[in-house]
């Protein structure tokens, strides 16, 4: 039988592994949808909510902030096997609403302070940090 | 006068004690920490692994279009050198090893006429390269023992950004990898241009790499993909840099406590032998003193 297996891994900690239906994502040339027998595929993945629908514990969603993801053959046959990599991802049933909440503002008072200093890496820094807050506020509210 | 020697080795008693009971807590504590760091190693290496996966790939599927990620000028004008110490001392050989091996490093690249920016994670660097007279370009400290991924990514960002715009045509890294509680090692690595390495073992078989599909297109990916992966590279580092420290720590402490333990064994011999003998001193001024008093009667 097809199947397919996904891995949701974050430099600390391997986040989700199992079988599911479908993987839902977006990269920087369009939304996709990987399903077993999906011919493998290296891209990457913008900041978006990723969904795996059709695993044991039903959808499961993640914020990912940028990453990467790649299709191949699995170890079994008839097996596709699809590694979703990110820096920054989080389930979204685990999103801390009030957390997320307080960690905009204070990403959005970093970024008023860093656009008036002439610090790029702050800049950067702070305007990384207040799109990953939205997504997670954004992801969490739906 | 016998009695002050006795009292003089007490002291010395007492503070080979206290030492030892400092060199035993901080064998206690890094021993402590140990399972830690390697749970800290366990858990990063899936993620390691798979960029390193996506990045072979992407190599091995196009190597024209991003030559200059994968192929090193013939004569390298500047290179980046990250060196990865620890921030305290006590650690047995780990700090040395690597900021030797780095020390080196830079003395062979300068021979063949490279210019080299030194770069230094943990705070015992600076000063050891500033005595050497070594120019150290950006010194990064404080975090070494507990490295967090954003500490990677703001020594990926150093290193990186530089290469992508053609300032810096190759960065090394020197650190130490941890394979096994018995053996560490000081590595030098080449993070860019990449190196191809062999696959990981979990990779498809060969032969499926020809019709991978690349979204978007493979020089723009790896472009993209390049500072992501020292990021990734550079917090590996750093997670098995922190287990080998702390490695390093437990085994000096250990072998600093049973000095203690030696030493204190040796004094208290010697002090009960100064007490022996300034008894036997006194034994013998009494009895002396009691024949003088005799004899003169």
């Amino acid at each position: 039988m097809a199947t397919l297996r996904v891995e949701v891994l974050a430099p600390e900690a391997v986040l989700w592994r199992g079988t599911a239906h479908a993987l839902v994502a977006r990269s920087s040339e369009g939304d996709f949808t990987v399903m077993a027998g999906y011919a493998p595929t290296v891209g990457d993945v913008v900041s978006t909510v990723v969904r795996l629908e059709g695993t044991e514990e039903g959808e499961v969603r993640f914020a990912v902030h940028a990453g990467y993801f790649r299709v191949g053959p699995g170890e079994a046959e008839g097996e596709t096997r699809a590694t979703l990599l990110a820096s920054v991802a989080e389930r979204v049933d685990e999103i801390d609403v009030a957390r997320a909440q307080s960690a905009l503002e204070r990403a959005q008072a970093a970024l008023a302070a860093a656009s008036s200093g002439d610090d790029p890496t702050a800049y950067v820094e702070a305007t990384e940090a207040v799109a990953r807050a939205e997504l997670r506020l954004r992801a969490a509210a739906r | 006068m016998a009695g002050g020697q006795e009292r003089v080795l007490r002291r010395r008693i007492r503070s080979v004690n206290s030492t030892r009971k400092i060199t035993k807590a901080m064998e206690l504590i890094a021993a402590a920490q140990i399972p830690r760091a390697l749970a800290r190693i366990a858990a990063n290496r899936p993620y390691r692994d798979a960029v390193r996966g996506i990045v072979g790939e992407a190599i091995e599927a196009d190597r024209f279009s991003a030559r200059r990620l994968v192929e090193l000028p013939e004569q390298v004008e500047t290179a980046s050198v990250l060196v990865i110490s620890g921030d305290r001392g006590l650690s047995g050989p780990y700090n040395n090893q690597n900021l030797r091996a780095g020390e080196r490093l830079v003395a062979d690249l300068r021979a063949r006429g490279t210019r080299v920016r030194l770069a230094v994670a943990g705070k015992k660097a600076a000063p050891y390269y500033r005595f050497r007279g070594i120019d150290v370009e950006r010194s990064f400290a404080g975090f070494v023992e507990r490295p967090s991924y954003a500490d990677a990514q703001t020594i990926a960002r150093y290193l990186a950004a530089p290469f992508m715009e053609g300032e810096v045509d190759q960065v090394l890294l020197v650190s130490t990898r941890y394979h096994s509680a018995g053996r560490q090692a000081v590595e030098v690595r080449q993070l860019l241009p990449f190196v191809a390495e062999e696959a990981p073992a979990e990779a498809p078989a060969e032969g499926l790499s020809g019709y991978t599909e690349f979204e978007p297109e493979v020089a723009k990916l790896l472009v993209d993909l390049a500072p992501r992966a020292i990021e990734s590279e550079v917090f590996s580092a750093l997670l098995e840099g922190a287990a080998a420290f702390l490695t390093g720590q437990q085994r000096a402490m250990a072998a600093a406590t049973e000095n203690a333990d030696e030493l204190a064994r040796t004094l208290t011999r010697k002090m009960n032998q100064a007490r022996q003998d300034a008894i036997t001193t006194e034994i013998m001024e009494i009895v002396g003193g009691a024949e003088a008093l005799r004899s003169g009667k």
